[in-house]
């Protein structure tokens, strides 16, 4: 009992507006501690290069779109307005010229190589209907193509080259 | 040598027509052919995307289902919830259903499966009470069987579609595959018969311009002696164009004398062995022509006035050799000739100029007294 009565008065010494700050505090910080991790995750692109590794901030990738276009999105069943930038000139940007073949990393660990990407009609997308992609909507990078070619909406294995959610891009020449 | 072929020079039509037809059927035979492989190609690029499709998917963004992947991370969040003690373990659990959410937004999950919404919305929930820190993690991780038990349903549904559609496709394999055989086989066959009246035809007009051209040169001898007639010397004298020949006439002296003691057949049995002598004495390059009756003519190369004297001489002596009687012979010698020779370079204009200039020499042995030989001049 001594230590129920004296545990009694700690909790009464405080007044009920202080309880309810630190609540909200505590709750506050567990959801900073909660966010960090998955914020500082998702907010830069890698850039591979041979031994070099660059990081491309996402709120810079973001800043630099600078082509805004509308297209039938396969996946989500609707046209959706995409922000991003020419993935042909990124990679020229970054690693001077187009490498043969990139090899992509997703922040699902999904891994893949493929070629072929001296085509302008590819484009590092960053934002949908003026909404900053995350991983929910398979952000925050999505690398899509802008023309279809007269491919069928229907069949998503003709868009199976899309890279959603993409965490780094590395050169292989 | 260049020679003009003076028998095919006017194709007949009948010829051309058999040309046309051989051309119709080698034409419809090869178009089979070209056909057949037009085929096979048209089928072979229909399959191979259909197999790309179902069975060249691995690597790739459908590669595995998204269902599957979605399932994968709720799982993970679900693990990660049962033992998370720390909101970094809370947090980790809340990345997997974040990836778990983007992998299962998907529109054709949303149309097909009812399911669908619910366990997305179910996700979301979950994760904003964890984000608040309003659910046990082990509460949490008891309702995400939901969407897991959706997502598996979706993963099934999926694979039988999947199958369906592989057994669609072996069906329809299976049908192109014996419309190929069976069109490939009845387009073989229409080639091969195709091909088959092509030799027929290439047969019937080889033996037609055989026929024609057997003809051509019977026409153009002389049926007693073999040796071509009139005509062939004309056709021959086109055919040595612009080449320096020599022509030789030769005429039997007193051959009617000799007809008229001895008998026709016997003449003739002469003319035979005239020719005989001829081809001996003056070689194989020389042409020999019977002219008519007793005349005969040779038409050889000859470079120089000289080697036409020494053939001429060497149709005397060859003569002479064979010591052929004459019984009616006035001068009572054996068979004697008259030969006139001239040389030219051969073309129609100049050869009748040598003609001429040959006859001339001959009779100019005639009135000598026969028995003899004389050349002019080139013409």
């Amino acid at each position: 009992m001594n230590a129920v009565l004296s545990r009694l008065p700690l909790r009464h010494s405080l007044r009920h507006n202080d309880g309810a700050l630190i609540k909200a505090a505590v709750v506050l910080l567990l959801l900073f501690i909660t966010w960090l991790p998955l914020a500082a995750q998702a907010q830069a692109l890698s850039l591979v290069n041979g031994d070099s590794t660059q990081k491309v901030a996402l709120g810079d990738l973001r800043d630099r779109s600078d082509t805004t276009f509308t297209i039938f999105d396969p996946y989500q069943g609707r046209e959706v307005e995409m922000r991003g930038v020419s993935f042909r000139d990124f990679l020229i940007e970054h690693f001077g010229a187009v490498p043969p073949t990139l090899h992509f990393t997703a922040w699902d660990d999904y891994e893949v190589s493929l070629g072929g990407w001296d085509d302008p009609s590819w484009y590092l997308v960053t934002m949908e209907d003026d909404e900053p992609l995350t991983l929910r909507s398979r952000g925050p990078i999505r690398l899509v193509e802008r023309e279809y070619s007269g491919r069928d909406v229907e069949n998503l294995r003709d868009f199976n080259d899309w890279i959603w959610m993409v965490r780094s891009i590395e050169a292989q020449w | 040598m260049s020679q003009k072929d003076p028998h095919t020079s006017h194709e007949p039509s009948s010829i051309r027509r058999g040309a046309r037809r051989l051309f119709t059927w080698l034409s419809l035979s090869l178009m089979s052919f070209v056909g057949l492989m037009v085929l096979i190609v048209y089928e072979a690029r229909w399959v191979y995307p259909e197999i790309q499709a179902y069975f060249s998917q691995t690597g790739s963004l459908t590669g595995q289902q998204l269902a599957t992947r979605a399932r994968g991370y709720v799982q993970r969040a679900q693990e990660e919830l049962l033992v998370a003690t720390s909101p970094m373990e809370i947090n980790s659990a809340r990345h997997a259903l974040e990836l778990a959410y983007g992998l299962f937004d998907v529109d054709i999950y949303q149309q097909k499966y009812a399911c669908t919404a619910p366990s997305l919305a179910l996700i979301d929930d979950i994760a904003s009470l964890l984000d608040n820190d309003q659910i046990d993690p082990f509460d949490a991780a008891h309702a995400l069987f939901i969407p897991v038990q959706c997502l598996t349903s979706i993963e099934m549904n999926q694979l039988d579609r999947r199958g369906m559609a592989i057994n669609h496709f072996s069906d329809s394999t299976r049908r192109h595959n014996q419309v190929l055989t069976y069109s490939s086989l009845l387009i073989f066959a229409l080639g091969l018969l195709f091909w088959a009246m092509h030799q027929r035809q290439l047969r019937r007009t080889q033996r037609a311009t055989a026929e024609k051209l057997s003809w051509m040169a019977r026409a153009m001898r002389d049926p007693l002696t073999g040796i071509g007639n009139r005509s062939a010397l004309y056709q021959d004298v086109v055919a040595y164009s612009n080449r320096s020949m020599g022509l030789i006439l030769v005429d039997i002296d007193f051959f009617k004398q000799y007809n008229d003691a001895l008998g026709h057949p016997e003449g003739d049995r002469l003319l035979r062995q005239l020719a005989t002598l001829l081809e001996e004495a003056l070689g194989e390059e020389a042409k020999l022509y019977r002219l008519g009756g007793d005349e005969f003519a040779a038409l050889l190369p000859c470079p120089t006035d000289k080697a036409l004297a020494q053939f001429c001489e060497a149709v005397q002596v060859g003569l002479e050799e064979a010591q052929c009687p004459h019984p009616a012979h006035p001068d009572n010698k054996g068979v004697t000739l008259s030969i006139g020779g001239a040389r030219f370079v051969a073309d129609a204009t100049s050869f009748a100029a040598a003609y001429e200039a040959a006859d001339k020499a001959l009779y100019q042995v005639k009135t000598a007294g026969r028995d003899g030989w004389q050349i002019t001049a080139s013409a």
